[in-house]
């Protein structure tokens, strides 16, 4: 079972991430949370660019394990199946929460 | 023992009672698959029968031929059909016949539950089917929206038809995932390590898991819809704290996934027949699967694409138009290593590999359209138009009826023992191809020009009707090629022409057998070093049938198997499986009592037909088992393994745990439900949260660690020789204070009728009061197996289980008591 976790960590990982960030964009829209300005910028959009900020240095650390010999998989399958799984969640994290940082949050 | 013995004592062992009778209580995955394969396509043929007198309504402005009643339940039922009774069942009943052939086993993990899911699909069909034909069939469109589908718009029976006949028929979809799962990763041929497995294997293995967690949140969605319409629970109600928006999310969790649950088992048809066809490996096989697991875990990241015209902020439809964008990635991967793999090939131009292309040339077009409709202010100019209709069809029709198609012709020489005898397939897959591109290239113009979706009529002055004049044509063309196959396969089946063993030439195991394939597939079990046995080693079939592999000197009358480990292939255990039995059927027949009940709004049957699915549960699992150690058995090959009952883990443990994620995705759904509401729908807040109540709030959590405690506990005494009783009953104290916390919560809920909150609060608070009776249940029936002889240090399998049920029932109390509280804490 665990060359099957290494396969599915990472994309799991970001499909948590991935709805997590959706959720809290949505509690932000409902007024829950922190309002006005930090530095200028506004607080929703602060707190959604940490969000997207701690997603993918997950995902970069999931990945970094991943090529470890000491949680990575040996040579073989699992181990070229599993790191292409990193670079999935890494990617798929980068493309589909950039909007955090782009597009205004509950307009 | 000659080849002829071993045949035929195997034969005597596993084979069906004879005539038409044997079908009510075959257990075997031969005749289980074809009987799912049978009735899948003959709804096929009903879907497409509606379909064209859609076809026939569309034809011409102004059409008289139905009303719009009737139309709306054609449309209703043939995507209903389409998707619910023809695709799934297909790919199910395809994976049920296949997989232990292609893994190199004799049967799959659960016989008897596969069955079990038949009957609930044939009675849950029966259900539709049914109500089609006395035309009160649901009428809402195949996903239902409320408030259209809620009681005030749709007071008829037709929309109950729907959610409790799919909720009904989805029972065989989760039975069938659980059993792939197992399947796979524990019943192959000994030495197949995941890198050895069959690529349609991985395929099904994703989807198996995608069915588990994708099915659940539309499962959830269909009680509460049907508690709304039946109690008054008002879920999708505004006025009352409810949200329709709600259903679309809980719809579409499942909806998009469904869509690739129906691709990737096609996708794995391909990957499976192309290489044979090129006579070539697969290139990239490494990276094919890597892109399958990626597609089927982006896809549940999509389901907001369906609802980019509901108002949802810009950021969120940001977010799922680039992911809905990233997911062409790893499917051009797949399309790309196909193409690659017929560059490296030789590629036959026979029948499969016709609609191999078929599929390229379609599914590739619906990729693009997919994309097309992923951009936001695109997809606000055609959403609900029948370019969104067209998109879809050639994402089906050529994502899954192709390979279908492909599948069908590859593997008719093996199930039939036939090979084709008149060249219809030919003139039949042009028709098809031709008639569904008419069809459908058309339907993307009407939609572009404005035409809307479900309409049962317009008028000449639109300027649609010559572009619908040709898309029926083109429909009944391809009506007519389908027809064609279907003659075909009747005549291959019929006729007396022998195919020849192996006639593609392949390397996958299901073809070291006889053909037609006897019920027990292998005389003996294979051992494997590569995926394509059969290509390492001509000789392997006839070495199979002389005994040389596993298993090959029955013993006792007993339906015998191996797992194996889940990474490296190696063996593990002795399996003896359960032979025929009605109980299946019976099984399914009480189930469906239970719906029809619910149906006809009597309720007073209901509970009895609960107490009986559970009398026959119990009656289920205590049939099997031993009350002497086995030890270890021979198994062949020099090698003796111990029996899967004196396992840690045996199939019971490994069913529960799956069952239980799938468990687990409808309770996280139902507490999405309850956080969209609280912060989405407009009638929130409720006039008063619950005040937090010391009596739950102290008793569940003591209740939450006695019942994990007690049976761990059990399990740990049993292994030292002593009584696991102790434990078992230290754990159902500690259910009791479940139900005590879970009871004190529902009588402090505010009325259900009244608003949202109450109503999510009863269905919080049912759903852990029912998961605390069956870990009672469950707990009672260890007892009962204790005290019957059928527990030992050594048979220790069965207690296993006992702290994956009530470790869930204790987990998911405290979640419901604290998703009750924290908002009267936090107030």
């Amino acid at each position: 079972m665990s060359d099957l976790a290494r396969i599915l960590v990472a994309p799991l990982a970001w499909l948590a991430a991935f709805s997590a960030v959706y959720g809290l964009s949505g509690l932000l829209c409902a007024g829950v949370g922190p309002s006005g300005t930090v530095l200028g910028w506004p607080a929703r959009r602060v707190v959604l660019a940490a969000a997207f900020l701690a997603v993918v240095l997950m995902q970069g650390a999931l990945l970094r394990l991943l090529y470890s010999a000491r949680y990575g998989a040996p040579p073989g399958f699992t181990r070229t199946v599993s790191r292409v799984g990193g670079w999935v969640g890494l990617v798929a994290s980068l493309w589909t929460l950039f909007p955090t940082l782009t597009t205004s949050a509950c307009g | 023992m000659s080849p002829l013995a071993r045949h035929r004592r195997l034969s005597r062992i596993w084979s069906s009672r004879p005539g038409w009778r044997g079908l009510l209580s075959t257990v075997n995955h031969t005749d289980v698959g074809r009987m799912f394969l049978v009735t899948a396509f003959f709804y096929f043929a009903v879907g497409g029968i509606l379909a064209m007198l859609i076809r026939a309504q569309l034809a011409t402005p102004h059409s008289a031929f139905a009303g719009p009643e009737i139309y709306s339940q054609l449309f209703t039922m043939h995507g209903t059909i389409m998707m619910f009774l023809f695709a799934i069942p297909a790919i199910e009943g395809l994976a049920i016949y296949l997989l232990p052939k292609m893994l190199g086993t004799r049967d799959l993990a659960y016989p008897r539950l596969g069955t079990y899911g038949y009957w609930c699909y044939f009675f849950g069909g029966g259900m539709l089917l049914v109500s089609l034909l006395l035309g009160i069939a649901p009428d809402g469109g195949w996903f239902l929206y409320p408030p259209l589908s809620g009681r005030i718009h749709s007071p008829g029976i037709n929309v109950d038809v729907w959610l409790l006949g799919i909720t009904f028929v989805e029972i065989s979809a989760i039975c069938a995932a659980v059993e792939f799962v197992v399947s796979i990763l524990k019943y192959r041929a000994p030495g197949m390590s995941l890198a050895h497995m069959p690529v349609f294997a991985w395929y099904m293995l994703v989807t198996s898991l995608m069915i588990l967690t994708g099915f659940p949140p539309l499962i959830l969605g269909s009680i509460l819809l049907e508690l709304e319409r039946a109690f008054g629970l008002p879920f999708f109600q505004v006025e009352l704290g409810g949200d329709a928006l709600l259903w679309q999310h809980l719809f579409w969790l499942f909806g998009h996934p469904e869509v690739y649950i129906i691709f990737l088992p096609a996708a794995g048809v391909i990957s499976t027949i192309l290489p044979v066809m090129a006579g070539t490996t697969l290139l990239g096989y490494r990276f094919v699967v890597a892109a399958a697991v990626a597609l089927a875990i982006l896809s549940f990241g999509l389901w907001v694409h369906h609802m980019f015209t509901t108002g949802i902020p810009h950021m969120g439809l940001a977010f799922f138009s680039a992911a809905s964008t990233l997911v062409a990635v790893p499917t051009a991967v797949q399309v790309f290593a196909w193409i690659g793999t017929l560059w490296k090939g030789r590629p036959r131009l026979r029948l499969p590999m016709l609609h191999i292309l078929g599929f390229f040339a379609t599914f590739v077009i619906g990729g693009l359209t997919g994309v097309m409709v992923a951009i936001v202010p695109f997809d606000w100019q055609v959403h609900d138009t029948a370019f969104v209709t067209a998109h879809l069809h050639y994402v089906l029709f050529g994502g899954f009826v192709f390979p279908l198609l492909a599948a069908l012709y590859y593997w008719l020489p093996l199930a039939s023992g036939r090979r084709r005898y008149f060249r219809l397939g030919e003139v039949a897959f042009a028709l098809i191809f031709g008639g569904f591109h008419l069809t459908f290239l058309a339907m993307h113009v009407v939609g572009l020009m404005g035409q809307r979706r479900r309409i049962s009529t317009y008028a000449p002055e639109d300027g649609w009707t010559a572009i619908n004049l040709v898309s029926s044509v083109g429909g009944f063309v391809l009506a007519f090629g389908l027809a064609m196959v279907l003659l075909e396969v009747v005549l291959q089946v019929r006729a007396r022409r022998r195919a020849p063993r192996n006639p593609w030439s392949a390397g996958t195991l299901e073809w070291a057998m006889a053909m037609p394939p006897p019920a027990y597939n292998f005389a003996s079990l294979p051992q494997v070093a590569s995926r394509e046995p059969l290509w390492d080693d001509a000789t392997l079939p006839a070495r199979l049938a002389r005994g040389e592999g596993y298993l090959g000197a029955p013993v006792h009358g007993w339906r015998e198997t191996l797992t194996v480990d889940v990474a490296s292939g190696a063996p593990e255990h002795h399996v003896v499986l359960p032979g025929n039995s009605h109980l299946p059927l019976l099984l399914a027949a009480v189930t469906g009592l239970f719906f029809l009940a619910l149906l006809l709004k009597l309720y007073w049957l209901a509970p009895l037909a609960v107490a009986g699915v559970a009398g026959l549960g119990w009656w289920w699992v205590w049939s099997r088992g031993w009350r002497q150690d086995l030890g270890p058995q021979q198994v062949g090959r020099g090698l003796s393994l111990p029996n899967v009952a004196e396992a840690d883990r045996g199939p019971g443990w490994w069913g529960s745990a799956f069952l239980l994620v799938a468990d687990a995705t409808l309770f996280g759904a139902l507490l999405f439900g309850y956080a969209f509401l609280w912060t989405v729908a407009p009638g929130w807040p409720p006039p008063a949260f619950i005040a937090p109540s010391a009596l739950a709030l102290g008793v569940a959590p003591v209740g939450a660690v006695l019942a994990l405690v007690g049976t761990l506990a059990a399990v740990r005494a049993n292994g030292a020789g002593r009584s696991p009783e102790g434990g078992l009953l230290l754990a159902l104290a500690g259910l009791a204070g479940l139900a005590l916390g879970l009871g004190t919560m529902v009588a402090e809920a505010p009325p259900a009728t009244g608003h949202a909150y109450g109503a999510t609060l009863l269905v919080m608070g049912a759903y852990g009061l029912f998961h605390v009776a069956v870990a009672v249940l469950v707990l009672a029936f260890l007892v009962a197996r204790h005290r019957a002889g059928y527990l030992s240090p050594r048979r220790r399998a069965e207690l296993a289980i006992a702290p994956l049920w009530a470790g869930y029932a204790g987990a998911a109390t405290l979640l419901i008591l604290l998703a009750a509280y924290g908002p009267g804490v936090a107030s």
